[in-house]
């Protein structure tokens, strides 16, 4: 009792210093979907339902906050007029029930058209393990209902397509980069080495009703780390995400995207030289300042330390690359909002997993941190996420619910 | 005693080869307990891994050749995962043996830290017991002589 008192103060004491909002069990919440049973023959263990956290939330131009979450084999919008305060009754985001990869790495995505229409994107896991979709549904009336999802690629090989990372461009087309096997599904086929896995791209020039054949970005990605995307000044789409270097180092690629999905600049975006022959399971987050600013996170083991980074990618390296919060921050996101930096992790203690934030007011140049909320349960990872030029952090955990934090 | 132990492998072992073992859920206290360097009289490996980690096999396959050549090495497979019944399956395919656990309801957080605190979630993780209180932990796949050395075999 001693220690669960130590752990509400400091929860409470935390919770004091950001304006918090929570939806807690009980009320409209996407805290427990009740999933798969306990198996039988299972006996002793747990007869918990499995829960799958993994969720999004994105502010639509009218400044409304949509969420999204897995339950069972239907994907939920949630809908917020006061910053997630109180949530609407969910909308049913894919009518006919299918198979949703929504823990760890893997999430359903947010993204918004030029025409306002309301995108969500998601991996369906196939029959094999580690296979699957990219699935995408769209709204035409802001998330009150949505038309039949698609499947973005047209290789529909029982093979990986997954962990999909979703923007606009500025150019008003609807840009999805994923992880693909199909190159390595080739050359196993041909009893060829080949690293990794490939980054493949679809574009679409009608707002996500529709996507072009999709093509290549690169070869040798990393397998199951989540990637992600951001908008450059010029209104080209930039993805980041974990690749494997030569003969096997899990350092971060960035490329930007032409219209019809190619690559127009591939670089290596970190040098910290991790190597190893595993799955790190840890993807990096990025987001562009109105200065051309490449804000970036991500983890990596460098000189024999696993650890968090932050760093400004640059065409000559990183700059001003520094640790992101103690030995165990994990999962660290990234906004950014004019002049205003907002990162975002997790943190285990020992006892409970605490959510930490640090906000620059100086484009980077100096942080200072927060400390958000605690949760002595399991937990989604943070997204930070922005409203014009207010920042907040969104953060789903099994006891608590969803919750947002604005960083004022 | 140790006529004993050989015996009681053995039975252990035609066990294995009649039906696999059921996957236990892991608690913390069942977590500090197994990775207890003191708790393990015999060479030992605790192989933590996932179904999305296509790295794992190939050191589950290691583990399970070497265990099956060498009948004090004792293996013991953790999922990082919420326990389901599709974990059995790759590792029944493989043959894998020794005691399974995946992740109980508990924060898996806590879990983690209760395995290893200096695991940062990246897998194939293993630790190695040498049976005399030595203990090792190492990220990515391994090869036969990284895992003998370890075990001091």
């Amino acid at each position: 009792m001693a220690i669960w008192m130590t752990h509400f103060h400091k929860l409470g004491a935390a919770a004091a210093l950001a304006t918090a909002v929570s939806v807690l069990p009980g009320s409209v919440s996407a805290a427990e979907p009740k999933e798969k049973a306990a198996m039988p023959g299972m006996g002793g263990m747990a007869k918990k339902a499995r829960t799958e956290l993994a969720s999004s939330a994105a502010f639509a131009a009218d400044g409304r906050l949509l969420a999204v979450a897995k339950q069972g084999e239907h994907l939920m919008l949630y809908r917020s007029d006061d910053q997630g305060a109180s949530w609407s009754a969910p909308v049913i985001v894919n009518a006919q029930p299918e198979a949703i990869s929504g823990d760890g790495e893997n999430r359903p995505k947010i993204a918004f058209a030029q025409d306002g229409g309301v995108l969500v994107s998601w991996t369906k896991p196939l029959g094999k393990p580690n296979t699957g979709e990219v699935r995408l549904a769209r709204s035409d009336d802001g998330g009150a209902s949505f038309a039949a999802p698609i499947t973005v690629h047209r290789d529909r090989q029982e093979i990986t397509h997954r962990f999909e990372a979703i923007t606009a461009g500025g150019d008003g087309r609807i840009y999805i980069a994923w992880i693909d096997k199909r190159d390595l599904e080739s050359a196993k086929a041909a009893q060829k080495p080949y690293r990794g896995a490939a980054i493949y791209a679809a574009v679409s020039e009608d707002g996500g009703r529709s996507f072009k054949a999709e093509v290549k970005v690169a070869d040798h990605s990393c397998e199951c780390c989540r990637i992600t995307t951001a908008v450059d000044t010029d209104g080209a789409p930039l993805f980041l995400w974990r690749h494997v270097f030569e003969p096997n180092e899990r350092d971060h690629a960035l490329a930007k995207l032409k219209t019809d999905g190619t690559p127009s600049a591939f670089q290596r975006a970190t040098f910290d030289r991790w190597r190893i022959d595993g799955c790190p399971h840890h993807g990096p987050s990025l987001a562009v300042a109105p200065d051309g600013t490449r804000h970036a996170v991500w983890f990596n083991q460098k000189d024999g330390e696993g650890r968090v980074f932050y760093g400004r990618l640059t065409a000559n390296g990183v700059d001003g690359q520094r640790f992101v919060g103690g030995e165990k921050a994990a999962h660290a996101d990234l906004a950014v909002a004019g002049r205003r930096v907002a990162i975002t992790w997790k943190e285990f203690d020992g006892e409970t997993t605490q959510l930490h934030a640090e906000v620059s007011d100086d484009g980077g140049a100096s942080f200072k941190p927060r400390v958000l909320a605690a949760t002595g349960g399991a937990s989604d990872q943070a997204r930070a996420i922005k409203r014009g030029n207010d920042l907040f952090v969104f953060w789903r955990t099994e006891r608590e619910g969803m919750r947002v934090f604005e960083l004022r | 005693m140790r006529h004993f132990c050989l015996l009681l492998l053995l039975v252990l072992a035609c066990m294995k080869a009649a039906a696999a073992e059921p996957f236990l859920a892991l608690d913390r206290q069942g977590a500090r307990s197994l990775v207890d360097a003191n708790s393990h009289a015999l060479p030992t490996i605790i192989a933590l891994w996932s179904s999305d980690c296509s790295h794992c096999k190939n050191n589950l396959k290691l583990f399970a050749r070497m265990a099956a050549a060498n009948p004090r090495l004792r293996l013991i497979t953790i999922a990082v995962e919420p326990l389901s019944e599709e974990l059995a399956v790759p590792l029944d395919r493989l043959g894998i043996p020794g005691a399974r656990y995946a992740y109980g309801p508990e924060s898996p957080d806590a879990l983690a830290h209760a395995l290893d605190p200096k695991w940062r979630g990246e897998l194939p993780r293993t630790l190695l017991f040498d049976g005399n209180g030595g203990k090792e932990a190492v990220s990515g796949v391994m090869d036969e002589q990284g895992v003998r050395r370890h075990l001091r075999l």
